[in-house]
């Protein structure tokens, strides 16, 4: 087989941007997330205003920063504020359009978990914990997972819940009190696109990766995903878009 | 003309550490992941050995993992501990997964509204994060948290946590005054609040200025003076991490720590890590020192001059 010319990545940060709309403020870390906001401010969303938890606010990001606590997050802010500033005022407050996230383990609802596997007190694997991601998930508009497919990431349920989903159904978040009951969740793995469906609240497969099978993505899911009526497969990336992500935005290879 | 007050708190981290840390307090650490982190501070509370610490901030980076390596913290209370691209904090890792820290999770947001309430001198803070989720299932404490009705708009919930006091906040910024009034250029993420609710404060600064130059740009103060308690002057001072406008992270130098520390985790074998600590910290007389030793005056001109490319331009 020949080699593809992209790698899974490419494909999932490209695929992810297209969720990102004009003029949202955007509130992702670094990473994947953050290269992906980039790349929709490159191509179909020059608007946006991209915020991270320390405190910068609408910067001009200088390729590639490694942490939120990175200065190339700071080059042209319009403001450089706090972290309650961002997680309260912007985020808490109801300014933020759409939020990234990922984690060590994603459930059916789309719950998320980056804080234990085993027992909370003495747990097999520690993970670094919430930061804002259990902040983004309570009060996003809309919320978008990037991460890469494997069966125990996706677990029928977390061992832990960090940050909410739809907790355990369609009403699940407005039976718990959180404020924005229905927000979309959307999934972008290197398999599949996945959102949740809000008549069950459960994940649903509504697109998948090129060359990739459906049964691919089940026997990597660790529980039974819906499916959509019509499954699309997501383009292939074009050439000048490797070449955006290759050569402006992510030069040093730090993410792609 | 009137003369106006002038205090001094300037004085060495030996003495600062010496008079305001001690065993058993609530510390609360300033910086975050590779920004401005308080390694000066840090350093000398070990070599003076200040014990059964519970740590506290929003993220905590390699200022609280190094304090955990040295075998100074019972407890830690935080949205994270982590490096991000570097690795998690891999010395607190271990310690909680074999049991030897307690911890407590909360959201960032949750965290810096504790803080939040400890400076505004209230008992607690409604939050509106979290619902449905573990973190305010779990916890080391007998009452985290309080999830109550909103008395203005019934069937709405609100979750309240307490406020947060530290005895004592360290922290590394752009600049302060003999006063202790303190100028942070960049993002503050924890720390306006942080520091607001602490008893104490130790404030190390690249740049000492003047307190005429304070008062003539008084809407650059980002922390007035009231708070703190001592004053230190030592450029680098959050060295391997970064300080907008004044130097980049050195990520070589936060690799090899995370190195250590990461074979720790995997193997137990505390050799390599505990060699560290002794020839960076417990073998320096002060921060100078291990900047000598740690680095080079070409590496850090590097990272001053990396740090000028990144922020366009001259501070």
């Amino acid at each position: 087989m020949k080699a593809k010319e992209y790698t899974d990545n490419e494909i999932m940060i490209i695929a992810a941007s297209k969720y990102v709309y004009d003029y949202d403020v955007v509130f992702a870390g670094t990473g994947m997330p953050l290269i992906s906001a980039l790349f929709a401010q490159k191509t179909h969303a020059k608007n946006i205003a991209f915020v991270a938890e320390t405190g910068p606010m609408a910067p001009e990001v200088v390729p590639t920063p490694l942490s939120v606590s990175d200065p190339r997050l700071m080059y042209k802010a319009v403001k450089h504020g706090s972290l309650r500033d961002v997680l309260g005022t912007l985020l808490q407050r109801g300014l933020v359009d759409v939020g990234f996230l990922g984690g060590a383990e994603i459930d059916q609802f789309g719950n998320i978990n980056s804080t234990v596997i085993g027992d909370y007190f003495k747990p097999k694997i520690r993970f670094p914990g919430s930061g804002g991601a259990c902040d983004i998930a309570s009060h996003a508009k809309r919320i978008l997972i990037i991460t890469k497919h494997r069966k125990e990431r996706f677990p029928e349920k977390c061992s832990y819940i960090t940050s909410p989903g739809y907790i355990d159904g369609p009403d699940g978040r407005k039976n718990a009190g959180l404020r924005n009951p229905y927000p979309e969740i959307v999934a972008v793995t290197n398999l599949a696109v996945m959102r949740i469906n809000p008549s069950t609240g459960k994940l649903q497969i509504i697109k998948k990766m090129p060359d990739v099978t459906i049964e691919n993505i089940l026997e990597n899911t660790g529980f039974v995903p819906e499916m959509a009526e019509n499954i699309e497969t997501v383009e292939k990336p074009k050439q000048e878009e490797l070449n955006l992500l290759r050569n402006e935005l992510d030069p040093n290879k730090a993410y792609i | 003309m009137t003369e106006l007050n002038k205090l001094n708190k300037v004085m060495t981290m030996k003495e600062a550490v010496s008079k305001f840390v001690s065993d058993g307090d609530i510390l609360a650490v300033g910086g975050q992941n590779v920004g401005r982190c308080a390694m000066a501070a840090v350093h000398e509370i070990i070599r003076q050995n200040k014990k059964d610490l519970t740590v506290v901030g929003c993220n905590l980076s390699i200022n609280m993992d190094i304090l955990v390596g040295a075998g100074l913290v019972k407890k830690t209370e935080s949205g994270t501990g982590n490096v991000e691209k570097f690795g998690t904090t891999f010395m607190w890792r271990k310690g909680i997964q074999e049991g030897k820290i307690q911890h407590d999770d909360y959201s960032h947001l949750m965290l810096v509204s504790r803080f939040l309430a400890g400076e505004m001198g209230v008992p607690f803070m409604p939050v509106m994060s979290g619902f449905g989720t573990d973190i305010l299932r779990y916890s080391n404490l007998e009452k985290k948290c309080e999830i109550i009705e909103n008395p203005w708009n019934k069937g709405e919930k609100v979750v309240l946590f307490p406020a947060l006091n530290p005895d004592v906040t360290v922290m590394h910024v752009s600049k302060a005054d003999e006063m202790g009034n303190i100028v942070i250029d960049g993002f503050t993420a924890h720390e306006p609040e942080m520091v607001k609710a602490s008893k104490h404060v130790i404030v190390s600064c690249e740049e000492l200025i003047s307190s005429e130059e304070i008062r003539q740009n008084p809407a650059l103060t980002t922390i007035p003076y009231f708070y703190v308690s001592a004053v230190v002057e030592q450029p680098y001072g959050a060295y391997p991490t970064s300080v907008y406008k004044y130097y980049d992270y050195d990520g070589d130098h936060v690799s090899l720590y995370q190195g250590l520390g990461r074979k720790v985790l995997k193997g137990g074998e505390r050799k390599e890590y505990d060699e560290y600590l002794q020839k960076y910290v417990y073998g320096c007389k002060d921060f100078n020192e291990f900047l000598e030793k740690a680095t080079t005056k070409e590496r850090l001109k590097e990272l001053e001059e990396s740090m000028k490319r990144i922020c366009g331009g001259e501070r």
